[in-house]
């Protein structure tokens, strides 16, 4: 299988992120990289043409927001079995999008249906726009989304086009202060081992949807375990304003975790406090 | 005279390099760069807060660098004026392990495939199948472990704050550091320098790199066969913000002259010319170059000065600065590491971060490419103006009304396409950062 990586308006994250991956080397091998512009010795201009006249595209990764103007993007999709949008940028403009009206994802602008494809955008094994969000994706999503495809195995993507193997649950999953989160045990400060920081911190872990802290970061490690609020940032509002406090009416977070509804929150939660053990509040 | 533009593979995000021509020589080069994202706007009127999660996503290979400047500069801001020494150190550790990925990924991605393009025999150089090439893919996922341990995760971790950092380890963090530390000093005495500890350590201290062998040891072979060793030189002038612990002061220095004590407030921004988005910056009025031959020369790595007594600020004597300091910033970690089990007790963030403050703050510090600088103005706990000066621009930076930019010098004089291109990437090009 042949494989195009763009990259636009970007960091070069997603890059990056994908030569974290351990199986970094497995994609290189699995698959003919015709053109990647931090690695080829080719120029971008004649490789595409050269694809686009043969017609004929395995897979198309995006990586950064995109111009509406970009018919270079708009064409490869065409002709490309698979397309894939690696990192926020790409899914749904994120950054770049913020203060630019002409620029968005491919497939989205923030949460809305469109971006520079159109809603009904599909390629041409039937797919939309596979998109691989976060700022950047974890390293595992990005190789592991590449390997399945080669395998010809079916993927199952959500609504916005995410593979649910990596985006049906949440960041919340696994993370390591998930007691204290049981129990509405509070960090009082950041830099401390012991507290949930979901309720003063700003921490998006329940409301996000990212496999961080089940498949680790570099394979060893992830923003909570380290003490860092996760920021959301697979999802289309990141990076909202205010990313290290979290918005309270009334002693009660703005936004709760995922599904749970108010009245339920409020009992759980007092309950949870009233008992919760000594050993969690408890600074060492 | 014929004018020529090429767009460039193998920089950091987009860049076009405008080349004209007289006479089979090159007479004027532009380092043009089209985008820009608008990430100064975006920080405007957020809490200053969110610019430790927004600013490291100005860059993907070197966002630690501006996570640690902007924890820095807000520490200026807030007034805290000290952290205890275990944030210290694990900032740097992880600060000097970003660059270590960096200086691989840059030789084996960026630097060797353009020999390839010469000689096409060199497989183990060949972008996606060499074998030299994969091993650094490898090397790379190992490396950044080391920033994941302590930083949660990498690229764009926010574990630095004001005070501080979000993190608690013990022991076994420090301890799996010191091994993936150890598994990449091995791959730069195999794969890199092809000897072993103890000679590399006898010719480190006499200077001779004509005796490194390994992918550097046919670096340097290539350099000579391709009579490249004497072209690409620049200004003559360096520069290091330093801030790299127990190991630099802020200096610069003009050819063979002394070192001077480098003062922040000399820098200046000017505006860009009309053919790129970037803008220039003169310290003192004039162009400086900043980087790894800047850092090793002031900091009299034997095996650089001799480089330099050599050729001078030539193309070899950049690459090799660079891959060489690999060394220097391994050496650096380990006792860092060593010290940090020490101060494995102190607390990890202090005080409180006063989210209603109001205050100016500048940081500079080294990233890989050279010196970076962070200004910020916030008033009642909001961003009123965020600027950032990055290395590329002082090194790929366009020209002023009286300089050209000091990678446009290096290049103008040149007779080949290719090797415009080669010492272009010999400063590393960071366009995602030079316009952010």
């Amino acid at each position: 299988m042949n494989l195009i990586w763009l990259q636009r308006l970007t960091c070069s994250g997603n890059t990056h992120s994908l030569l974290s991956s351990e199986d970094a080397n497995l994609v290189f091998e699995e698959f003919e990289v015709l053109f990647h512009p931090s690695f080829s010795v080719e120029s971008e201009e004649e490789v595409i043409k050269k694809v686009l006249k043969k017609g004929k595209l395995n897979i198309l990764v995006v990586e950064g927001a995109i111009n509406k103007e970009d018919d270079i993007v708009k064409k490869l999709c065409k002709i490309a079995d698979y397309v894939i949008a690696v990192g926020s940028c790409a899914v749904y403009g994120n950054l770049p999008a913020l203060k630019d009206k002409d620029v968005s994802g491919l497939q989205f602008r923030f949460k809305e249906k469109g971006g520079i494809l159109g809603k009904s955008f599909i390629s041409r094994k039937g797919y939309p726009v596979i998109n691989l969000s976060g700022c950047p994706a974890n390293p595992e999503w990005i190789t592991g989304t590449l390997l399945k495809i080669k395998s010809k195995r079916k993927l199952n993507l959500d609504e916005l086009g995410r593979p649910k193997e990596y985006y049906n649950s949440l960041a919340h999953w696994g993370c390591s202060r998930n007691e204290f989160f049981e129990w509405k045990v509070e960090a009082k400060s950041l830099g401390k081992e012991k507290g949930c920081l979901f309720y003063h911190f700003g921490c998006r872990g329940p409301l996000t949807h990212s496999t961080c802290n089940v498949i680790l970061w570099n394979g060893v490690n992830s923003k909570t375990r380290a003490g860092t609020p996760c920021f959301g940032c697979t999802e289309y509002d990141f990076p909202r304003e205010n990313l290290w406090e979290t918005k309270q009416y009334a002693g009660i977070p703005a936004e709760l975790p995922l599904g749970v509804s108010k009245r339920g929150y409020i009992m759980v939660s007092g309950m949870a406090k009233m008992f919760a053990p000594e050993r969690l509040k408890n600074e060492d | 005279m014929k004018i020529e533009k090429q767009v460039l593979t193998r920089v950091e995000g987009e860049a076009v390099l405008h080349l004209e021509w007289d006479k089979g020589k090159i007479i004027d080069a532009k380092i043009n760069i089209p985008n820009t994202r608008g990430i100064e706007k975006v920080l405007e009127g957020r809490p200053f807060m969110d610019a430790l999660v927004i600013n490291p996503r100005v860059c993907g290979i070197c966002g630690h660098a501006h996570l640690i400047a902007t924890a820095m500069a807000l520490e200026k801001v807030l007034g805290i004026e000290s952290i205890s020494t275990k944030a210290k150190i694990v900032r740097s550790i992880t600060q000097l392990t970003e660059m270590i990925q960096n200086h691989i990924k840059w030789f084996y991605f960026f630097v060797m495939p353009d020999f390839v393009k010469i000689n096409e025999n060199l497989n183990e150089y060949k972008s996606f199948k060499g074998v030299q090439w994969r091993k650094a893919v490898s090397i790379s996922s190992e490396i950044v472990k080391v920033i994941a341990l302590f930083a949660g995760q990498w690229p764009h971790s926010s574990y630095a704050i004001p005070g501080g950092i979000t993190s608690t380890f013990g022991e076994r963090e420090v301890f799996r550091a010191k091994n993936y530390i150890k598994k990449t000093k091995d791959f730069f005495l195999k794969e890199v320098v092809g000897i072993d500890e103890e000679e590399f350590l006898k010719l480190r201290k006499k200077g001779n790199f004509g005796e490194l062998k390994g992918d550097f040891g046919r670096f340097l072979e290539l350099v000579y066969e391709n009579e490249m060793h004497n072209i690409g030189k620049a200004y003559n002038r360096f520069l290091s913000g330093g801030g790299l612990y127990l190991c630099l002061k802020p200096s610069y220095k003009k050819g063979k002259g002394r070192r001077c004590k480098f003062n922040v407030e000399e820098v200046k921004e000017l505006n860009p010319p009309d053919y790129t988005k970037a803008r220039p910056v003169r310290y003192k009025g004039l162009p400086y170059e900043t980087g790894p031959l800047a850092r090793q020369l002031l900091y009299k790595n034997p095996f650089v000065k001799k480089l330099y007594s050599l050729y001078e600020d030539s193309y070899l004597t950049r690459v090799s600065a660079r891959v060489l300091e690999i060394w220097e910033l391994l050496s650096l970690i380990e006792k860092l590491l060593e010290k940090l089990i020490e101060h494995l007790d102190e607390k990890s963030f202090e005080g409180e971060i006063n989210k209603q403050a109001s205050g100016q703050g500048v940081s500079f510090i080294e990233a890989a490419r050279g010196t970076l600088i962070h200004k910020v103005v916030v008033e009642k706990g909001k961003i009123m103006k965020y600027e950032i000066i990055t290395p590329s621009q002082w090194n790929l930076g366009p020209r002023c009304n009286k300089y050209l930019g000091v990678a446009e010098k290096a290049i103008i004089g040149l007779d080949s396409e290719l090797k415009a291109e080669m010492v272009l990437r010999s400063f590393d090009l960071c366009s995602v950062c030079t316009t952010h």
